[in-house]
């Protein structure tokens, strides 16, 4: 006597192991990934050393910052405003920002936005070394 | 007469669509996250909106407010820092440096650290902002 032997359905892929590692991925994404919004200032960039310097001497406008973080430009609060009017008066000038190593460095960048928003091009940070 | 509806079995539940839903929130976390080692210390950038978008990649120095430095999440000092730039530089020429630095580090704890970075010869340094506090 022959027994028939009954067909077995196929077995169906589970698919719920793998929502369970599609879950811990994401929950690994989530946590390592930064989300915040941030944008860049350059400090040092390569290519503005090609730059050849304009001949004769280049008039200049400084910007101190004190210590409280307070940007002055001939010894008046600066702004965007004097900036620009000292700007348009001496177009060719470079604007060369002196801090003071007490500043925090949110005064100086503040300074270097309201440099940048008066339009100033040529702008430079006189580096101070460090007095160890 | 009543007739006895049929239980039926009840219908299994598609867990092939929630596979695709959460496979959509990988790939936009994917996208939208910056996988960045985090500073051992607290860093909140300074806040600027003439800032540029900062572009990925690149070695991360972070600054505390104290002066306390961190290079790629780790903390180290200054002397040892400067001779791992050199490392990395030596094996790039062409090193991008992003310098983390919180608003109230106080600048001899920044451009010191610039200069030393130039003399080094890291042609590309740029400073992190933020353009919304948070």
């Amino acid at each position: 006597m022959k027994l028939a032997r009954r067909k077995r359905n196929m077995a169906l892929i589970t698919m719920t192991p793998l929502v369970d590692v599609m879950m811990i991925l994401l929950v690994f994404f989530m946590v390592t990934s930064t989300y915040l919004d941030l944008d860049m200032m350059p400090m040092v960039q390569s290519e503005a050393e090609g730059v050849a310097a304009p001949s004769g001497p280049t008039p200049t406008l400084l910007i101190r910052i004190a210590a409280s973080g307070e940007a002055r430009m001939r010894g008046r609060p600066l702004t965007a405003q004097t900036l620009a009017t000292a700007l348009q008066a001496q177009p060719r000038a470079r604007v060369l920002i002196l801090p003071s190593g007490g500043a925090n460095v949110q005064g100086l960048v503040s300074a270097i936005e309201t440099a940048t928003k008066a339009g100033a091009e040529n702008l430079r940070v006189v580096r101070l070394e460090a007095s160890e | 007469m009543k007739l006895k509806r049929r239980s039926q079995p009840p219908p299994q539940e598609t867990i092939v669509s929630l596979i695709d839903v959460i496979f959509f929130l990988l790939v936009f976390f994917m996208l939208v996250g910056r996988m960045d080692a985090t500073a051992p210390f607290e860093v909140s950038p300074p806040v600027s909106t003439a800032g540029e978008s900062l572009p990925k990649g690149g070695t991360t120095i972070a600054v505390a407010d104290n002066g306390a430095l961190a290079l790629d999440g780790e903390a180290i000092e200054r002397p040892a820092l400067l001779a791992r730039i050199a490392e990395l530089l030596a094996a790039k020429p062409h090193l991008f440096v992003r310098i983390n630095a919180h608003g109230e580090a106080r600048l001899t704890n920044l451009l010191p650290l610039v200069t030393a970075l130039e003399q080094a010869g890291v042609g590309d340094v740029v400073l992190v902002v933020t353009p919304n506090p948070a």
